[in-house]
């Protein structure tokens, strides 16, 4: 009950390369886990699987109490899982705000025939709707650029975007994919803090995959640790540090 | 008279390329079969009133219902498939629905066509249907239907990881573009009075397309821009014979170089908006 997420043993291979194998990991309810590891260790596969976009080889998944296995993506979303993407995608023929609207839009209720007459209910949800993108906007300081094209804002602006965008979903769950990637390290610490601010603001379940070490030192709990697919170590990061396995997986002999 | 008639003739085919806007201009989704869809309109109408004396306005019903309802059938086990795959699919459609019309001749007329109908679909309809449609196009395109649509085009897998259910929406795009392109249908034949199996086939549906990228994907009154000069030049010119079709692969050429957005960009003609498109741009 207290747990958001289960992942029980999931496994998945590509042709004969194996991606993940019997990953398990317990996500309770106000963490924030780290998932580490070389690049190709299967860490981005891993939220793939989490989040419905390929079907499992072997293994289940939960969120709550409930088995969302073989459950789409959108409708994995709609429970409360929202994530970001490593190489940001963004809907770069829509501006900003749109960009979070959609995001928004399962929860939006009007008919399709109410919506092709454009009946009083459609202006007042979209009125609602357009409020709502502007306070995450806001909340995350992207105001400024509420009507710009993403493809013309700076790549760190982007990954503020995809975060706003993730909130629009109202997820219990947030995967951020490589959150750091591309930021310098004025642009790391604060999305330090603003990763640990609207996991308190939002009560949000977190996890991260990252290489950046000191973002994730620092603000994870708990650290998965991956190399070729399978669990290598696991631990608060005091541990994971010392770890003999992770020292030469990860950072090689120097470690 | 001769404009009043080009006038009508463009007017049709305007409401064809509305039809496929959605899908093509929004969604991003090819189809070649929807030549097929006119085509199905015209006869659905033509013979829910010669054969079965439907009134008119209940032959209309009919032609847009049994366009939906065929875009409901062929959307389900094709709307999954890639989208070259997508576009396959729906080239043999449409000329299998040129087939059967011919092979069907007790119902049909087969090669020799239909006629019979009486001049129901004037100017004044014609130019009402494309107000409505205009209006019904772009209240979806501006509120969540169109967000969708835009959000598949630009990247389905983001979308469905934002929560839009891909497949769901383009079912209702390709039924929607599809019964407004029977409608168009429908009108064709009550206008033109003559229809045969052979008036709409591929070509057509694929001059549709480009009209839509001409005139700009995220523009209706760019694609309705587009149609009007595309389909009245095309009456115009007659006398050049095929070098109209050189000159307008010669256009289409010249606009995907210089102007790869469409004629119009984005831009849609409403006085409101034009004030706050300049300062955008």
């Amino acid at each position: 009950m207290t747990d958001v997420l289960r992942l029980e043993g999931i496994s998945k291979r590509f042709g004969g390369v194996v991606a993940v194998e019997e990953f398990s990991l317990t996500q309770g309810r106000d963490a924030i886990t780290g998932i580490i590891g070389p690049n190709g260790a299967g860490k981005t596969t891993v939220f793939n699987l989490a989040t419905g976009v390929y079907p499992l080889d072997s293994g289940r998944v939960f969120f709550g109490d409930r088995e969302i296995t073989r459950l789409p993506p959108h409708r994995r979303t709609d429970l409360g899982i929202a994530r970001t993407f490593q190489n940001i995608r963004l809907f770069r023929n829509l501006d900003v705000l749109d960009n979070l609207k959609v995001a928004h839009d399962m929860k939006v209720r009007y008919t399709l025939w109410e919506e092709m007459l454009r009946l009083p209910r459609v202006r007042r949800e979209e009125r609602k709707i357009h409020e709502q993108a502007l306070h995450y906007l806001d909340y995350l300081q992207l105001t400024r650029y509420a009507e710009a094209r993403p493809a013309n804002l700076p790549y760190g602006i982007q990954r503020r975007l995809e975060l706003a965008r993730a909130l629009m979903t109202e997820p219990r769950l947030l995967l951020l994919d490589e959150p750091a990637a591309g930021l310098n390290p004025q642009e790391v610490r604060t999305l330090m803090d603003t990763i640990r601010k609207v996991r308190e603001d939002h009560r949000l379940s977190v996890i991260v995959v990252e290489h950046h070490m000191e973002l994730i030192m620092n603000i994870c709990s708990h650290i998965h640790v991956l190399d070729f697919g399978k669990k290598i170590a696991e631990g608060r990061p005091e541990e994971i540090k010392k770890n003999e396995a992770v020292l030469q997986a990860y950072l090689g002999d120097e470690g | 008279m001769f404009w009043l008639k080009v006038l009508e003739i463009t007017s049709l085919y305007t409401i064809l390329v509305l039809g496929i806007y959605l899908m093509t201009g929004l969604t991003g989704l090819f189809s070649l079969g929807q030549g097929g869809f006119v085509s199905i309109g015209a006869y659905t109408a033509a013979i829910a009133f010669v054969r079965f004396g439907f009134p008119f306005p209940l032959a209309l019903v009919a032609a847009v219902a049994m366009g939906a309802v065929l875009g409901l059938l062929i959307g389900i086990p094709t709307l999954r498939l890639r989208r070259d795959y997508f576009l396959l699919v729906t080239f043999g459609f449409g000329e299998m629905i040129r087939a059967a019309l011919l092979y069907l001749s007790q119902l049909t007329g087969g090669a020799m066509g239909m006629a019979g109908m009486p001049r129901r679909a004037g100017l004044p309809l014609i130019l009402v249907s494309i107000a409505v449609i205009t209006f019904i196009t772009y209240s979806l395109k501006r509120s969540r239907f169109g967000r969708k649509c835009v959000a598949i085009r630009d990247d389905e897998l983001a979308a469905s990881i934002m929560g839009v259910n891909v497949f769901a929406q383009k079912i209702m795009v390709f039924v929607i573009s599809s019964a407004i392109t029977a409608y168009g249908g429908a009108l064709y034949a009550f206008n033109i009075l003559f229809i045969e199996p052979n008036l709409f086939n591929w070509l057509e549906s694929g001059k549709l397309i480009i009209i839509t990228f001409v005139g700009g994907l995220n523009s209706i009154a760019g694609v309705i821009a587009a149609s009007a000069i595309y389909y009245s030049f095309g009456e115009f010119f007659r006398f050049i014979d095929v070098w109209r079709d050189v000159l307008l692969a010669l256009v289409v050429i010249l606009v995907i170089i210089f102007r790869p957005g469409g004629l119009f960009q984005g831009l849609e003609l409403l006085p409101r908006r034009l004030k706050a498109q300049r300062k955008v741009r």
